[in-house]
């Protein structure tokens, strides 16, 4: 792959990362505030802090393993490296 | 000696211990690395980290003793809302990871990085910015690390009954001695065994809590009957919606700048592992926020009292009396091992990056600047020397504490979020950005994070982060608009897929 491919992909990894985050606040707020008209209680607890705390950590797994299988994509990072290394044997050393 | 001191010492000390063994250890097998390039594997571990040993460093450096003291303080005076609140931190990994992850790691390897501010350095080509930087970074961490070492010594003394000059000088001596011989590698190794411990030394204290009160349900009944306002999201006005936002900011999104985070995105060795670590990171920073905090507001079942005067009037105190209230001196002993944990672990990784900033990003650049190099040993004798000392330095300081740890913590950790946001954002994703603009953002935020701090002002009552990241933004803007474009190299350096490949 290109250096050039490498960085675009990175670039878009970064945004559907903030796309991702957004997507646990709107979680965060629906399965907290939202639930937390209902005056109902699961396991002696308001289903609020079910949805909001467990909900909500469970929902941030999940688009974690989403964008880690599914969004990242491997690079060699190796190849980074070794391009350095000739650059620097090109410019003579030079930085 | 009364036993059952000795017996809630032994467990932290046979802890402290085992860390001190592995970084002697990881020591012994970096001996080739470091005769090659001790900078790369003190500082940065060589670029080897794998995923697991990545998201334990990552989250046990973000976690400290307010994680664990402080915070579950807060939680037993206001109820569900706190854990609500805190339950935001479970985005801090993968935002950072898949933000910054990719992108410094593709750069570090081409500068041969070391340091988050080499990258600033390539990116922006401004000492000044650069020098700021670490005295930022000195600054903040070392007001970091006296609060970490404070919370963790008064827990010790309440829960111990040892003096809090004999819980700071054990655990202190250690981490420093600790950080000292291991360089990056020992810290990252031993922050996630300290992380194990965090989780587990909270879980056993669930347990037990739950076991001395008769049961969840008991103590459910217990807050709903005594202060039913603890089931509220608002908590009847003591955890307003203004208060949500602001820590959705301070400890949710602006922890991307972090620097101490930013420099572990550097130190994994492959993509696999960036990750794994993603994943691992969320589960467990999630798992750890939950079961600490929880405890904090089921603590209301155990420390019955409504008023924070009858537990010496300090939200700090409220941990230490729950775990004396329901366990015996030894079990207590193994709990706190958590705290110390979280304290330590937050200690080694800022002291570690401190001294990476005063050796390798101001002292041997004003060595460069004057046309000499340190040797390889050089590097060595100066920067073990550099972490010793300044440990040393936050130790004596520690001695003679200052007051609320929470505040503390929160204004050094607003004032570095401050500093690097968008000195970060913009240096990575626009191309336009220039040093000037990056020199004003840092300091102009800064100064305007702590001045509104120190005077209380705030912006329709929301916390000053957002004063110090809007001030950021806007001084950004101005500075970018006097000084010149990037040099072309830093262009194609930073931005190939805008500028050609080489």
């Amino acid at each position: 792959m290109k250096r050039s491919e490498k960085f675009r992909r990175a670039n878009h990894e970064a945004k559907v990362t903030c796309f991702a985050t957004l997507a646990v606040i709107v979680f965060w707020i629906l399965a907290g505030f939202g639930l937390s008209g209902l005056d109902i209680d699961l396991f002696d607890t308001p289903i609020w802090v079910l949805g909001g705390c467990i909900g909500t950590w469970l929902f941030a797994v999940v688009v974690a393993f989403w964008l880690a299988e599914h969004v990242i994509q491997d690079v060699d990072l190796q190849e980074e490296d070794a391009a350095r290394v000739r650059a620097a044997e090109q410019k003579g050393g030079s930085r | 000696m009364d036993f059952s001191h000795l017996v809630s010492l032994f467990p932290v000390f046979l802890f402290l211990l085992i860390l001190l063994y592995i970084s002697y250890r990881v020591q012994r097998t970096s001996e080739e690395a470091r005769s090659k390039n001790f900078a790369k594997d003190y500082f940065i571990g060589g670029r080897t980290l794998g995923g697991f040993v990545l998201a334990m460093t990552t989250v046990a450096t973000y976690s400290s003793v307010s994680t664990f003291v402080g915070g579950p303080g807060v939680a037993w005076q206001i109820g569900y809302g706190w854990l609500y609140m805190a339950i935001v931190q479970v985005v801090v990994v993968f935002l950072v990871m898949g933000v910054f992850g990719k992108k410094i790691s593709l750069v570090a390897r081409d500068i041969d990085a070391v340091t988050v501010i080499d990258i600033l350095r390539a990116r922006y080509k401004s000492d000044s910015l650069c020098n700021l930087a670490a005295i930022f970074i000195v600054a903040f961490f070392c007001a970091t690390m006296v609060a970490q070492f404070v919370g963790a010594a008064k827990l010790f003394e309440a829960v111990t009954g040892y003096s809090y000059v004999t819980g700071l000088t054990l655990f202190g001596i250690i981490v420093i001695i600790y950080t000292t011989i291991g360089g990056f590698k020992g810290v990252a190794i031993t922050d996630a065994i300290c992380a194990i411990a965090m989780i587990v030394g909270m879980s056993i204290l669930f347990y037990c809590m739950l076991d001395k009160a008769g049961g969840y349900g008991a103590i459910m009944n217990h807050i709903r009957t005594n202060d039913p306002a603890m089931l509220e999201p608002l908590s009847r006005g003591k955890m307003p919606i203004s208060l949500y936002i602001s820590q959705w900011l301070l400890v949710g999104v602006c922890t991307l700048a972090l620097p101490q985070s930013i420099v572990r995105s550097i130190s994994y060795k492959d993509t696999r592992s960036l990750r794994n670590a993603i994943i691992i990171g969320t589960v467990v920073i999630g798992a750890m926020t939950l079961i600490a905090t929880w405890v904090g507001v089921l603590s209301k079942g155990i420390l019955t009292n409504p008023s924070l005067a009858a537990y010496g009037g300090s939200v700090d105190n409220i941990t230490p009396r729950t775990i004396v209230s329901v366990m015996s001196p030894f079990w207590a002993g193994v709990t706190i091992i958590g705290p110390i944990a979280a304290t330590i672990s937050t200690v080694s990784s800022l002291l570690l990056t401190s001294s990476s900033s005063i050796i390798k990003d101001i002292y041997m650049r004003a060595l460069e600047k004057n046309g000499k190099t340190l040797s390889n040993k050089g590097i060595q004798k100066f920067s073990m020397a550099a972490t010793i000392l300044l440990g040393f330095g936050i130790y004596f300081i520690a001695i003679a504490p200052p007051s609320v740890i929470w505040k503390i913590n929160m204004f050094a950790f607003g004032g570095l979020e401050t500093a690097f946001f968008w000195v970060m954002i913009f240096g990575l994703f626009w191309h336009k950005a220039n040093g000037t603009g990056a020199l004003w953002a840092m300091f102009g935020g800064v100064v305007a994070y702590c001045t509104t701090m120190a005077l209380h002002i705030r912006l329709f009552s929301l916390h000053q982060i957002v004063i110090g990241i809007g001030a950021s933004l806007i001084f950004f803007f101005i500075g970018n608009a006097i000084g010149r474009e990037p040099d072309d190299d830093v262009k194609k350096l930073f931005f190939p897929d805008k500028f050609g490949d080489d």
